[in-house]
C-alpha cells in the first residue's frame, strides 16, 4: 500500500485507479443484472461464453452489445452487426471529445491506453469530479465495470435463465437515476441552462422521431448548436474551473494527485 | 436445451465480427478525443466542448425517464432533488429507484 513518492510522472496512479473503481460502486447491482440478462440472451443466440466475454472486454458497450447479440444467428450477419454497433456507439465520438480535460497534457500512449475502458457510466462519474485530470480515475471505473459486466455475463450464461426481471426492482431505472444525479454535478452556472434545455428538447424530439440511440446525437447536437450560438467573448471568465485558461486549468486539475507537469507540452 | 453450456468455442466468423465491433467502437472513442485535442483551447469551441458532457448526459436519460411514464418523471425529479440536497450519488440513485419500484408496485 505504500506509495512511491519519488516517481515524478504517474499517469495511472494505483490509488487513483482504486478511487475510480470505488466511485462506480453504486452501479454494481444494475450492471451485474443487465450483464446477466445479456448472458442469458447469448445462450439463446448461440454465442459461446468465451465469445461473449471476448465481446464484453473488447467492445465494452452495453447497449450495442444487446442489439448485436440479439441480431446474432447461425450465419452471423457481420456487416449489419458492425454497422448497428457503429451507429449506436456514435455518441462515443462526443464522449471522447469531452474527455479532453481528463487527458490534458498526457502523451499519446496514455490516451491510447486510457480510452478503451470508457463506458457511459465511468465517463459520467469521472466528468463530475472536482479534479478532472486523472486518466487513472477513468480507467479504474472502467476496469471495475468491465469486471462486473463480465461476471454478470458469466452468471447469466451459466444459469441460462432465472435472472430476476430488472424492472421489478426498478434496476432498469438505476442507469436513468445515475445519469440524472450526475447531471447535477456537471452544472457550472447559468451558461449551461440554454444548452441543457436544448439538449432535453432535442433528445425528446429525436426519441419520438428517430430510431434507436439517434436521440442522444439529436440532443447533444441541439445542445452544441445552442452553446455555440450563446457564446460571448466575456463568457471566458464566468467559468473559473473551465479549461479556457490553459495554465490555470492545468495547475488546478493537476494539483492534488496529478503530479504530472504540463511543461512537457500538450 | 439442457446440454452443458458452450464455453470455449471460438468460430472465425464470430471473432472477426467482434473484432470489427471493437475496432469501430474504440476508433470512435479515441477519435473523438484526438479530434477534440485539435480544437482551440479557448473561445467559442472551448465553451462548446465544455457544455458537451452535460448535453450528452441529458440526452441519455431525459428520454428514458419520460418513456417510463409519470412514475419515471417523478423518479427523475426525486433523484435530482436528492442529489442537489445530499450531494451523494448512491443516495440520489436509491431515492429515484425506491420511488419507481414503489410506484410500479402500488400503481403498476
Amino acid at each position: 500500500m505504500s506509495r512511491p513518492q519519488s516517481a515524478p510522472i504517474r499517469h495511472f496512479d494505483a490509488d487513483t485507479i482504486r478511487r475510480g473503481a470505488i466511485a462506480c460502486l453504486p452501479l454494481l447491482p444494475s450492471t451485474m443484472i443487465f450483464g446477466a440478462v445479456l448472458g442469458v440472451l447469448a445462450t439463446q443466440r448461440g454465442l459461446s461464453l468465451g465469445e461473449l466475454l471476448f465481446m464484453s472486454l473488447t467492445v465494452f458497450a452495453g447497449s450495442a452489445q444487446f442489439v448485436s447479440v440479439d441480431l446474432w444467428r447461425e450465419t452471423i450477419p457481420s456487416v449489419t452487426i458492425i454497422v448497428a454497433t457503429a451507429v449506436i456507439n456514435l455518441r462515443y465520438v462526443l464522449i471522447g471529445a469531452s474527455l479532453r480535460p481528463v487527458f490534458r497534457g498526457r502523451p499519446l500512449w496514455v490516451k491510447i491506453c486510457g480510452m478503451h475502458m470508457v463506458a457511459d457510466e465511468n465517463w459520467a462519474v469521472t466528468m463530475t469530479q472536482e479534479n478532472l485530470a486523472n486518466p487513472g480515475f477513468l480507467l479504474g471505473g472502467g476496469i471495475f465495470l468491465g469486471i462486473v459486466w463480465a461476471t454478470g455475463n458469466t452468471i447469466g450464461y451459466l444459469l441460462g435463465g432465472g435472472i430476476p426481471d430488472p424492472n421489478v426492482y426498478a434496476l432498469d431505472f438505476a442507469f436513468t437515476a445515475v445519469f440524472a444525479a450526475l447531471t447535477v454535478g456537471m452544472w457550472k452556472g447559468r451558461v449551461d441552462l440554454l444548452p441543457w434545455l436544448a439538449a432535453a428538447i432535442g433528445s425528446l424530439i429525436g426519441h419520438y422521431t428517430l430510431p434507436g440511440t439517434w436521440s442522444i446525437l439529436a440532443g447533444a447536437g441541439a445542445g452544441v448548436v445552442v452553446a455555440a450560438l450563446t457564446w460571448r467573448e466575456d463568457m471566458d471568465d464566468t467559468a473559473p474551473k473551465s479549461e479556457i485558461a490553459p495554465e490555470i486549468a492545468a495547475d488546478t486539475y493537476g494539483a492534488p494527485e496529478g503530479t504530472y507537469s504540463t511543461e512537457a507540452g500538450k | 436445451m439442457m446440454s452443458f453450456p458452450d464455453l470455449t468455442t471460438f468460430s472465425t466468423a464470430s471473432v472477426l465480427t467482434i473484432l470489427g465491433m471493437a475496432i469501430v467502437t474504440y476508433g470512435m472513442r479515441l477519435g473523438g478525443l484526438l479530434m477534440a485535442d485539435r480544437l482551440p483551447q479557448q473561445g467559442r469551441w472551448a465553451h462548446v466542448l465544455e457544455r458537451l458532457p452535460g448535453a450528452v448526459l441529458i440526452s441519455v436519460w431525459v428520454p428514458s425517464a419520460l418513456s417510463a411514464g409519470a412514475i419515471g418523471i417523478a423518479g427523475a425529479v426525486a433523484t435530482v432533488i436528492t442529489m442537489i440536497v445530499v450531494r451523494n450519488l448512491f443516495a440520489a440513485m436509491v431515492a429515484g429507484m425506491v420511488l419507481v419500484a414503489a410506484g410500479r408496485y402500488f400503481l403498476g
